[in-house]
């Protein structure tokens, strides 16, 4: 497979620049081929994809081949979507955000409960959900970075006391009602065409965060600190304050994702985050996979939502057992790590010979 | 003759690193094994250990031939060793230590009979009169007492008189109190018949526990003394021998100015223990000592980057702040380059707004500075995009280097600059870091190669035990004089 990939032109010597770092000639590099973004290695997952809807496509062509699925996968995956999105920051910075599914349960149920209790506006009762999300970021954050525990063990914890607090201020119950159809619901259920409003909001947050972590510097340091966190410090990155923030902006974004769904479902369920905890990482560790050679990316990560929403949903369609999907899910992304894993060997061998 | 090994050669890629050793070790003495940094001491024990094959070799243990161009987890069973590390897991007992190298013994039912086992350890422990309590954590225990058991453990199951029992450096990790309670550890091994090669640094040691001493140098045993027969100031002339020419021969930075730029006053860290130093514009200030000495903290101290316990000011005279201070640090690997980024991110990362542009970092900008630099120091990259990984240590090196410069820093920090770099690459650096000190750059470094401070330094600090003994100027930096004042030899 790495023969695919066309590597890096060799080495020839450019004519002398004698600059200080604001003269900029660029000497002229040999054009690489662009198609070398279409390499196997590099988007494999958009090769399967459309491997799959051909394989659907034959297998179920009455339903699959119809604008209706393609309206479907897209809308049925936005909040996978923005809980995956809501994770790769910090996983960039080797942080894990288990309490995403806590934060999502949580934000919903406080934006439903103030609109149907407590009769807020949605536009307070939104904010208030929001800023309950970046909270329960900064929470996580204080355990993580100034008590010095264990990401992956920290928000497992702290998940499990959003799940406490939920239970607590809900009773158990799903807060219903039917002002939630009259306004809130908007958020989630509009329509733009065949997709739902969630769908643009997926695109606008996938646009945002490819911009922060491939084009600014924000975006490299979290890199930095992920990849070695000692060199990084010792190279003058502010690790800690990068890992701080990279939680604060997971339980935003995954405040965000709460609202939505409950949005969607015009309620406020008490156990609708947990279903979300394990695709978000799949689709994240997926993505990671697709475009930036192992590093976590938004786009990357939804060709991985796409492909793992097509499978779900073909499989729907073509009525396999419904533990097919879980299969499926588990197949691909198995599969893409060990591809990954002998990409990176491929790679290290190349150094054998310096 | 316990074990004798003849025309030992290994070679690296194109670097010859042993280039034929000898040695002969006796039943019943303390050798010595003793070289600088780089003179091949650690490879040889490395394939005597079986982690590297020989490329030729001819080696006999208590004469019986052994192979050592094949790599093995065990060479022979009457050649044992003691790593530095000493290979034991701090969080098990004693008994478990002990089981995990030899295996645990089996009651009837196959479980572990544990009065055996103990029974076993006890007996293991006695061998030295090591009185603990041998079921509690061995991270409990002081250090002397983890080494003892950890060379108990090496010569179990030894007949007494036979054996050959290689320690690497065993005071290296030991506090000052505890190192003559091991040399009687040592001397009792040596009574009981057995062969110690003793691989160290420390002169001092040599003296006071060795019968002979073999000295490596660029890969060949170059003389083996008895160590009645020899001074302190021989063996230290013969480690260093004439190597390195080519490498002093790089023009030194010129005289610095008179204008302080940085004052340290107490820096105390985890073996710091109150050092002061000032640093004058233009200067390449050398910090020099032994493992262990403090001195390897200096440069971080510095620049503003221990963590854990530590103390003392830092001021800049312009105003500025230690942690803006760039840092080459010591170990490339764990704590200088980030291996799954390209060349560029690990050489624009402590300076990304040179190539930004409002916000957005740009490709065009950071390509064309990196270009520059790969130029500049000469770096073999297959470009910038490539993924540093790809690249030799030496120059990987190089990128960490541009990686500081590229901040136009008026003070650099350096911690082992040359380590794993080959010889070339090594005076490119000298030359580089000398080029940019007359031109006004200040540079801290320290480096446990007497030949990087002699090379770059117009100025040396010796410290010993957490205090700077003594300051070498001029004339004075040799690599002969920073040995024996790191050793704490009185000058001749």
């Amino acid at each position: 497979m790495s023969d695919l990939q066309t590597g890096p032109p060799p080495a020839t010597a450019p004519p002398s620049t004698p600059s200080g770092t604001t003269t900029e000639p660029a000497p002229a590099e040999p054009a690489r081929p662009w198609t070398r973004h279409l390499a196997f290695s590099n988007i494999g997952a958009v090769y399967v994809l459309i491997a799959l809807v051909a394989l659907f496509a034959i297998w179920v062509p009455q339903t699959f081949l119809t604008s209706a699925t393609l309206y479907q996968v897209f809308n049925s995956t936005a909040v996978t979507a923005l809980a995956a999105l809501s994770v790769i920051i910090p996983l960039s910075a080797r942080v894990f955000d288990l309490s995403i599914a806590g934060t999502i349960t949580l934000t919903g149920v406080v934006a439903t409960q103030l609109i149907v209790k407590h009769e807020l506006g949605v536009p307070a009762a939104v904010a208030v959900a929001v800023l309950t999300g970046l909270m329960i970021g900064v929470l996580n954050a204080i355990i993580v970075v100034v008590l010095k525990i264990d990401s992956f063990i920290a928000t497992m914890a702290s998940g499990a006391l959003l799940a406490a607090f939920t239970t607590m201020v809900t009773g158990d119950l799903d807060v219903t009602g039917v002002v939630l159809s009259q306004g809130f619901n908007e958020i989630g259920q509009t329509m733009v065409g065949g997709f739902t409003l969630p769908v643009v909001y997926v695109v606008v947050v996938t646009a945002v965060l490819w911009f922060l972590m491939q084009h600014t510097a924000f975006g490299r340091r979290m890199y930095a600190t992920g990849f070695n966190r000692e060199a990084a410090r010792l190279a003058g990155v502010p690790t800690e304050r990068l890992r701080f923030a990279s939680l604060v902006i997971s339980g935003g974004l995954a405040g965000l994702a709460g609202i939505v769904l409950a949005a969607t479902l015009a309620a406020g369920s008490v156990t609708a985050g947990t279903p979300y905890l394990l695709g978000a990482f799949a689709a994240a560790f997926l993505g990671a996979t697709q475009l930036q050679h192992g590093r976590f990316n938004a786009v990357g990560t939804i060709i991985a939502v796409l492909l793992l929403g097509t499978g779900v949903v073909g499989l729907g369609l073509a009525q396999a057992p419904t533990w097919s999907q879980d299969l499926f899910t588990g197949l691909v992304l198995i599969v893409a790590l060990i591809a990954t894993r002998y990409q990176r060997a491929g790679a290290a061998n190349a150094t054998v010979g310096h | 003759m316990a074990l004798r090994l003849r025309g030992l050669t290994k070679t690296f890629g194109a670097a010859r690193v042993l280039r034929g050793v000898d040695l002969d070790v006796r039943a019943g003495e303390v050798h010595a094994f003793i070289g600088a940094n780089g003179s091949g001491k650690s490879t040889t024990i490395k394939v005597l250990a079986g982690y590297h094959d020989a490329d030729e070799a001819r080696c006999e243990v208590a004469g019986e031939e052994v192979p050592l161009t094949s790599r093995a987890a065990k060479r022979h069973d009457g050649l044992r060793f003691v790593h530095q590390d000493l290979g034991q897991v701090p969080e098990l007992s004693a008994v478990d230590n002990i089981a995990l190298a030899h295996g645990y013994r089996r009651n009837r039912l196959g479980g572990i009979d544990w009065r055996a086992q103990r029974e076993l350890t006890r007996r293991a422990l006695e061998r030295f009169g090591t009185r603990v309590d041998i079921d509690l954590p061995l991270a409990t225990h002081s250090a002397v007492v983890r080494t003892e058991l950890a060379i108990s453990a090496a010569m179990h199951g030894w007949e007494p008189g036979s054996g050959v029992l290689v320690l690497d450096e065993p005071t290296a990790m030991l506090p000052p109190a505890q190192v003559e309670r091991l040399f009687d550890v040592v001397r009792s091994v040596r009574d009981s018949g057995a062969a110690v090669l003793y691989v160290s640094h420390r002169l001092d040691e040599i003296f006071a526990l060795a019968d002979r001493v073999s000295v490596i140098r660029a890969g060949a045993v170059v003389a083996t003394y008895d160590v009645a027969d020899v001074t302190a100031d021989e063996l230290a002339d013969v480690m260093v021998g004439e190597q390195g020419a080519a490498v002093r021969d790089v023009q030194k930075a010129a005289t610095a100015s008179e204008e302080v730029v940085l004052r340290a006053t107490g820096l105390t860290g985890r073996t710091m223990r109150g050092i002061d130093l000032e640093l004058r514009r233009g200067e390449v200030l050398g910090v020099a000592g032994l493992v262990g000495s403090g001195s390897e903290e200096v440069p971080y101290a510095v620049a503003g980057r221990l963590t854990g316990p530590h103390g003392g000011t830092v001021v800049l005279t312009d105003g500025g702040r230690a942690a803006d201070i760039p840092l080459v640090p010591g170990n490339r690997i764990a704590e200088g380059v980030f291996l799954e980024a390209s060349v560029a991110e690990n050489l624009t990362v402590s300076s990304l707004s040179t190539v930004r542009r409002g916000p957005r970092l740009s490709a065009r900008r950071e390509r064309s500075v990196v270009r520059d630099w790969i130029q500049r120091l000469g770096i073999s990259a297959p470009g910038a995009d490539a993924p540093i990984s790809t690249l030799s240590g030496g120059n990987q090196q190089k990128v960490v280097l541009a990686r500081c410069l590229n901040r136009s820093p008026r003070i650099l920090a350096m911690s082992e600059p040359t380590a794993g770099v080959d010889i070339a690459t090594r005076a490119r650096i000298y030359d580089l870091v000398a080029r940019e000190a007359a031109a006004g750059l200040s540079v801290v470094v320290t480096s446990s190669d007497p030949q990087d401070l002699v090379a770059l330094c117009s100025r040396v600090l010796v410290v010993r035990d957490g205090r700077v003994v003594a300051e070498l100027v001029g004339d004075e930096v040799t690599e002969t004089v920073i040995v024996r004042a790191i050793e704490g030899i009185r000058a001749a």
